[in-house]
């Protein structure tokens, strides 16, 4: 494994003042989550609030780190400890369709490998990568919860189990 | 996939294959929220009193006697106090509570509402997964649900008691199933884990008293109001009290959920007949008999040894309970690969506070690539042995320990394994690797 | 804390220590010191780097001492092979990913890691993989940063967020991916640069040192900040004649404020050296004429001469930022020599303050242990950083109620319990409301808040159980100043004491006050004198307009230099020896870490030179010490002062303030009742949080000299390139230097080092 650069990706960013905007019925969502916890205990919906921003901006954007930032009443700086830390949050943007393969124990002894391999071939991409057209990003993650039903992926949030080639074809070929 | 109760009448699985069993009718209709009247009538300290009685002991790996846990909560604080549901089950080989919280919510939130009662608590979190997303949908249904009907909110069934219960999403991260990294992340932190003392149930959420348990043991507490808990707990064994759900996968026949009376034997007819046995009839290599944080079991310690599955059964045997997740593996893997990618596991998971755990699993990595890609060298089963050593008992948290395990059980376990890729041209004189 | 005495066994031995006292204090104060690296004693415990694991009896696994406490009759094992093995694996972990690159490292010799390693010696390099690699690069123009030199103990971000209130840099990703920084990896904040202070290792370094020497070429120096009025201590490197940086480690300085040290007082030294420095005496021989380089025979017989003719009307004023030698012999100057009035040129004078005590003097210590703070006007963050970082703390770490009176929503309203918001100017209504004898009714409704708050306020302070520190800003009137400074001691209680702590501009302020006591203002002196010897450079120069002669003594040529006809080069506090009062009147030692440059010389030396050219003998023998003895002798609150007695950084003295209850304040509080009267109604509120820095990024003739302030004072940009010094990348107004940084190297990658990882 080829040794990182522990510097984030996020030092590119060029922090711009600009700000997300939501539609109403969003921010009531939010509003519904900050709800949950004690008045003063607010940066509770952080988490939450991310994943929000996440699956209406598609990753974790500077706009959306400056609106949390606002909502929340927090430095960016704190949204930002706090969003790299968890590694469902997308610090960079991602396909359409985000394959997540499970690749511990049960699932890479249950046939993991030749999922994986059939998947990128097929995209012509490596894990990690998205395809030219945007469509779809492949990653490798750690256990899902499925290994009973190994091997698994997980494309956006809904499970694939079982998973044959074939299967994943189907799958595959039925996403918009 | 199976999903069933052996030696037992089902009672965690009750209404796993009820439709629409994740309804609140059909809760009711199948004797829901019956424990939780009755609770509402019984003294807080009878209900504990139950819960010590039934020996139950938690479900989330630690295995902590549940009775005494909620007993540390002080009873004069004037703080709030908080009830926590860990249902972050992240555990490499642990299912089982997805199926309960997909398919009987009010099991486990009946189970939250009666802890509430018993220790004056007001609100409750379920902290998820962030990857269980269908789920949490589940509970927010089931939890309106409860609230239309009066279950949840103010004065349950009539009473005095009130109480709310929310759901609260992780976003991947292992470490937030360890229950201080767990109250870190809820109130919206990096998920590092915290000093102990003080303990949550004296200083946990917002600093106040909170108790944390796994989605199992919630499940559990209806049933031994239902019961009583002496009755509960002699459907288990003295020391481990009632049924147990078990999460196998690997190579067998029938993976799935499985409901044992505590202390069933054994062992080796679980895998070989309830399970039904290998998959394609090879022959079985190794169990890891509970979740990834366990010591690996090899064939041996297992066939014609009459392992009892409990707490103590599978200590003897040289292992642990851990989650209850049983990952079989036949005569087809290599150990010294399965090894390797439970170590990237606890690397990808460390959270990094602690220098053992942080760069002891990055150096342990490092070393597994090059073995695997060929460099293996005979010193390198003591220097990972030496790492490990170094790791375990001095990280901050568990999870230090938990990464070092399977690499010591392993070697320990399997030394032809790692012979066979540390004489791998180890520097092209094949010398013999001191294992 | 508490002072119970309890017996703990260290290695066998039995040694007495405080109840509750941290376990790895008591092994140091008994030379059994723990190799540690995240803990700090002024810090939350983070018990991280698990470097301080020790054997305790009848607990499981080893335990870090840094979070246990000693109870009675502990016993302790601190060295034995298990630890030392454990130990030795935490400082092997430690080095797994640390690039062994010490020789180039700006901390090789003052690095603990290195220490650590040293002190064992044979350490077997066992890691032969990769190491994680990243490039060093720049937070800001100042802090410079190697992430891969991190040990991740996070003294820094504790810093930030405890000490400062700031949250300005934190952890990012996870696990072995884990870094220190902040999003967008640009620093914007004051730039106190404590983080590069407690920085164990060379991970955050200072921008303006950077590669210019190896810290131990370097000469220590102990001496006091020439900024703030808190008085910090710290220490100057030097090396032959150079000044290369200024730091508050622990290893070389033990002052009132531990490491703190603020952006000024750190980075701002570059002027000492500075080429703009006045280099010889100047004459300039008619008015509208050149300054032209003159011999100090020259130039100290010209003046002479000229101050004779106009004898009787030479005045004489001094900046607050001299020496109290200094400024002690200008007051016998004017005396003495010019017969004349004398004048300290102080922004925010605050003598009616220190001459109207009921109560002692609170110390920086006091303020942090203080059970109540009240703060009315001021803005401490920016111009008494310490004391600001001390209430913070009190606050934070000690539970102590911070109740801020201000115009404005300053930044240390975050960290107040309870903000008096008062519309603009009418700090003498609230002095008049809570002090007066009785709260004057509409006093509220000038303040333009409801009386609730007012009560709420003199409740806080009357229920106070411990010490009540009552600040006061330099902006507040005289009479304002004089009516604090004389009720307070009406709030003494048996519960604890009451402590005034005044907040003036200048580091030399109080001295100027009490070497000074019945000087006028710089106006005031200037209109009676045809003739002036100014010491140091005005706020309105323009007071010199057409004089007959004026005589400057400075550093630079300034706008008061241009009205000079003689201009005599001072020396800067880097070059003499004397001493600074700070606010807690802690009289302190500046001692000389090089040669006065050029020709020169100490403030005081000058004055007197002149003095004795004009046949006036001040009975000097030519040192500091024996000017400040003299001093000493006249001044009652230094009364018996020697050099020797203020030897110790680590225990300040304090000058005997008389403290005096029930003074009459009649005619301050009558004049505050005019002032008040004379108050319309209350007015509009200023809403608007001043910037972080707004203050202490000023550019002024002496910040003005480290080029990378004006990128602070210009909104410190973010470069294109992290990699490159903000000022190769910038001009000093900020706007970027067009030079191809289009190609520049993109710093930063990948977030993970799963395969693939998300
Ligand atoms: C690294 C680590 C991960 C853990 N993950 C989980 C988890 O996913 N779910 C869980 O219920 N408990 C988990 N635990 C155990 C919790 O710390 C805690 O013991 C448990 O939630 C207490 O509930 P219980 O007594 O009902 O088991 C984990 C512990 C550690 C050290
Ligand atoms: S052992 Fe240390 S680094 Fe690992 S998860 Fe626990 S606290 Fe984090
Ligand atoms: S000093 Fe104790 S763990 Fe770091």
């Amino acid at each position: 494994m080829a040794a990182a650069t522990p510097t984030s990706y996020t030092d590119k960013v060029i922090v711009s003042d600009e700000v997300a905007e939501f539609s109403p019925a969003i921010v009531d969502e939010m509003k519904m989550h900050v709800a949950k916890y004690p008045a003063d205990r607010t940066r509770s919906a952080l988490i939450p609030l991310l994943m929000l921003v996440q699956r209406e901006r598609g990753w974790i954007d500077n706009p959306g780190v400056n609106f949390l930032a606002e909502f929340l009443n927090l430095e960016v700086t704190d949204v930002w400890e706090t969003a790299t830390f968890y590694s469902m949050f997308n610090l960079r943007p991602v396909g359409r369709h985000h394959i997540q393969i499970c690749k511990t124990l049960s699932c890479r002894i249950m046939g993991e490998p030749e999922i994986t391999e059939h998947i990128c071939s097929k995209l012509g991409i490596h894990p990690g990568e998205t395809t030219e057209d945007g469509k779809f990003t492949v990653s490798m993650v750690e256990c899902l919860g499925s290994c009973g039903t190994a091997p698994m992926m997980q494309i956006g949030f809904d499970y694939h189990e079982d998973l044959t080639v074939e299967k994943v074809d189907k799958i595959m070929d039925a996403c918009p | 996939m199976e999903i069933k109760a052996i030696g037992c009448e089902p009672l965690q699985l009750k209404r796993m294959h009820i439709e629409n069993g994740h309804t609140l009718k059909v809760y009711q209709d199948t004797g829901g929220y019956v424990s939780l009247k009755k609770a509402l009538g019984m003294a807080p300290d009878a209900i504990i009193q139950e819960v010590k009685d039934s020996a139950l002991r938690g479900r989330g790996g630690a295995g902590f006697p549940t009775g005494m846990k909620w007993s540390f909560v002080p009873k004069d604080s004037p703080k709030a106090k908080y009830i926590v549901c860990n249902a972050d089950e992240s555990e490499p080989g642990s299912f089982k509570d997805r199926y309960l919280m997909e398919r009987d919510p009010h099991s486990m939130i009946e189970g939250m509402i009666i802890a509430a009662y018993a220790l004056g608590s007001q609100t409750g979190y379920i902290y998820t997964r962030g990857e269980y997303k269908y789920l949490i949908d589940i509970m927010d249904a089931a939890l309106a649900e409860c609230r239309e009907a009066g279950i949840l909110g103010k004065n349950i069934f009539g009473s005095e008691f009130s109480c709310n219960i929310h759901t609260h999403t992780g976003a991947g991260a292992y470490i937030c199933g360890e229950e201080t990294a767990l109250l870190s992340s809820l109130e919206g932190f990096r998920g590092h884990p915290r000093l102990k003392p003080p303990f949550p149930a004296v200083e946990g959420l917002y600093a106040s008293p909170t108790i944390v348990n796994n989605v199992e043991t919630f499940t559990s507490v209806p049933q031994i109001i239902e019961m009583g808990g002496i009755a509960w707990r002699d459907l288990g064994t003295e020391k481990s009290g009632g049924t147990k759900l078990w999460s196998i996968s690997g190579h067998v026949k029938k993976p799935g959920v499985y409901e044992l009376p505590m202390g069933y034997a054994d062992m080796e007819k679980f895998i070989m007949e309830d399970c039904g046995g290998m998959l394609r009839n090879n022959k079985l290599k190794a169990v890891i008999p509970g979740g990834s944080s366990v010591y690996i079991m090899n064939s041996g310690q297992i066939l014609g040894k009459n392992v009892t599955l409990d707490y103590e059964g599978l200590v003897e045997a040289g292992s642990m309970l851990g989650t209850g997740g049983m990952m079989v593996m036949d005569e087809t893997v290599d150990i010294m690969e399965t090894t390797k990618n439970l170590t990237e596991f606890y690397k990808h998971e460390s959270c990094g506070w602690c220098t053992p755990c942080r760069e002891g699993t990055d150096w342990l990595v490092k070393i597994f690539n090059r073995i695997s890609t060929g460099g293996g060298r005979p010193e390198d089963a003591q220097l990972l042995l030496d790492i490990c050593d170094n790791i375990e008992g001095k990280s901050f948290c568990p999870l230090g320990d938990a990464a070092a395990w399977p690499i010591q059980s392993a070697i320990k376990q399997f030394p032809e394994e790692f012979k066979k890729w540390l004489n791998v041209k180890a520097n092209g004189n094949g010398v013999e690797a001191n294992v | 804390m508490s002072t119970e005495l309890i017996k703990v066994t260290i290695n066998g031995q039995e040694v007495e220590a405080e109840k509750g006292a941290v376990l790895i204090d008591v092994c140091k104060d008994n030379a059994e010191s723990i190799p540690s690296f995240c803990y700090y004693k002024d810090l939350e415990p983070q018990a991280s780097c698990r470097m301080c694991l020790v054997r305790i009896d009848k607990m499981p696994k080893l335990q870090t001492s840094c979070t246990i406490k000693v109870t009675d009759g502990m016993a302790v094992t601190t060295r034995s092979p298990e630890i030392e093995k454990a130990q030795r694996a935490m400082g092997e972990f430690l080095l797994v990913n640390h690039p062994l690159d010490c020789p180039v490292c700006d901390r090789g010799g003052e690095c603990e890691l290195q220490e650590v390693i040293f002190d064992w010696g044979d350490v077997e390099e066992r890691f032969n993989e990769p190491k994680n690699k990243a490039p060093e690069k720049y937070l800001s123009p100042i802090v410079a940063n190697d992430p891969q030199r991190c040990i991740l103990c996070k003294r820094c971000t504790r810093v930030c967020s405890e000490w400062m209130g700031e949250d300005a840099i934190e952890a990012g990703n996870r696990g072995s991916n884990t870094v220190i920084g902040t999003y967008g990896g640009w620093l914007n904040c004051s730039q106190c640069g404590n983080c590069i202070e407690v920085c164990p290792t060379g991970t955050l370094l200072d921008g303006v040192y950077r590669h210019e020497t190896r810290p131990w070429e370097l000469d220590q120096t102990i001496t006091t900040d020439v900024y703030s009025s808190d008085g910090m201590q710290l220490s100057i490197g030097s090396r032959s004649g150079l000044v290369h940086r200024i730091v508050a480690r622990d290893r070389y300085v033990n002052g009132l404020n531990g490491e703190f040290l603020d952006v000024k007082a750190r980075f701002a030294h570059e002027f000492i050296n500075h080429k703009d420095r006045i280099k010889t005496p100047l004459i300039r021989y008619s008015k509208g004429g050149k300054l032209i380089p003159a011999t100090w025979d020259q130039a100290i017989e010209l003046i002479a001469k000229r101050f004779k003719e106009n004898e009787g009307s030479v005045g004489t004023i001094a900046s607050p930022r001299l020496t109290n030698e200094s400024l002690f012999t200008l007051g016998r100057f004017a005396s003495e020599a010019a017969k004349g009035p004398v004048a300290v040129d102080d922004r925010g004078d605050m003598s009616a303050f220190v001459a109207n005590l009921s109560a002692p003097l609170a110390t920086h210590n006091d303020i942090r242990y203080a059970a109540t703070i009240l703060l009315i006007g001021g803005e401490p963050e920016e111009e008494q950083t310490y004391t600001a970082k001390q209430a913070r703390q009190a606050v934070r770490n000690s539970g102590a109620k911070l109740i801020v009176v201000n115009e404005r929503p300053i930044n240390l309203v975050r960290n107040a319990t309870q903000f008096v918001h008062i519309v603009a100017g009418s700090y003498d209504a609230f002095v008049l409301a809570l002090f007066g004898d009785l709260a004057d009714p509409d006093a509220a409704k000038k303040l333009g808040i409801d009386a609730a708050n007012l009560t709420a306020c003199r409740k806080a302070i009357e229920q106070t159980n411990g010490d009540l520190v009552i600040m006061a800003g330099c902006e507040l009137s005289p009479e304002a100043q004089a009516v604090i400074a004389g009720s307070a001691g009406n709030f003494a209680s048996d519960s604890g004491r009451v402590l005034l702590h005044p907040l003036p501009l200048y580091n030399n302020s109080v001295g100027a006050i009490d070497m000074l006591p019945n000087a006028g203002t710089a106006a005031t002196v200037a209109v009676k004198s045809s003739a002036l010897l100014v010491a140091g450079s005005l706020q309105n120069p323009d007071l010199l307009q057409n004089k007959d002669f004026v005589v400057v003594q400075e550093l630079f040529e300034t706008e008061t230099t241009a009205y000079a006809d003689v201009v005599l080069p001072a020396a800067s506090f880097a070059e003499v020896d004397g001493t600074f009062t700070n606010n807690a009147g802690n009289v302190q030692r500046v001692r000389k870490a090089i040669e006065p440059l050029n020709q020169s010389k100490p403030d005081w030396m000058v004055t007197n030179l002149i003095a004795r050219e004009m046949v006036v003998d001040l009975g000097y023998d030519f040192s500091a010490s024996g000017v400040f003895k003299k001093l000493a002798e006249s001044v009652t609150a230094y009364e018996g002062l020697r050099y020797p007695a203020l030897k110790d950084e680590s225990n300040p003295v304090q000058a005997k303030y008389p403290v005096e209850q029930g003074r009459d304040l009649s005619a301050a509080i009558s004049g505050l009742r005019k002032n008040v009267e004379a108050l319309g109604e209350a007015g509009e509120k200023n809403n608007e949080t001043p910037r972080v820095g707004h203050k202490l990024h000023r550019l002024t003739t002496m910040t003005s000299k480290t080029a990378q302030f004006h990128l602070l004072a210009n909104g410190n940009p973010k470069p294109e390139n992290l990699l490159l010094a903000p000022l190769e990348q910038f001009e000093p107004n900020g706007s970027p230097k067009s030079i191809g940084l289009a190609d520049a190297v993109a710093v930063g990658v990948s977030d993970r080092t799963n395969p693939g990882g998300r």
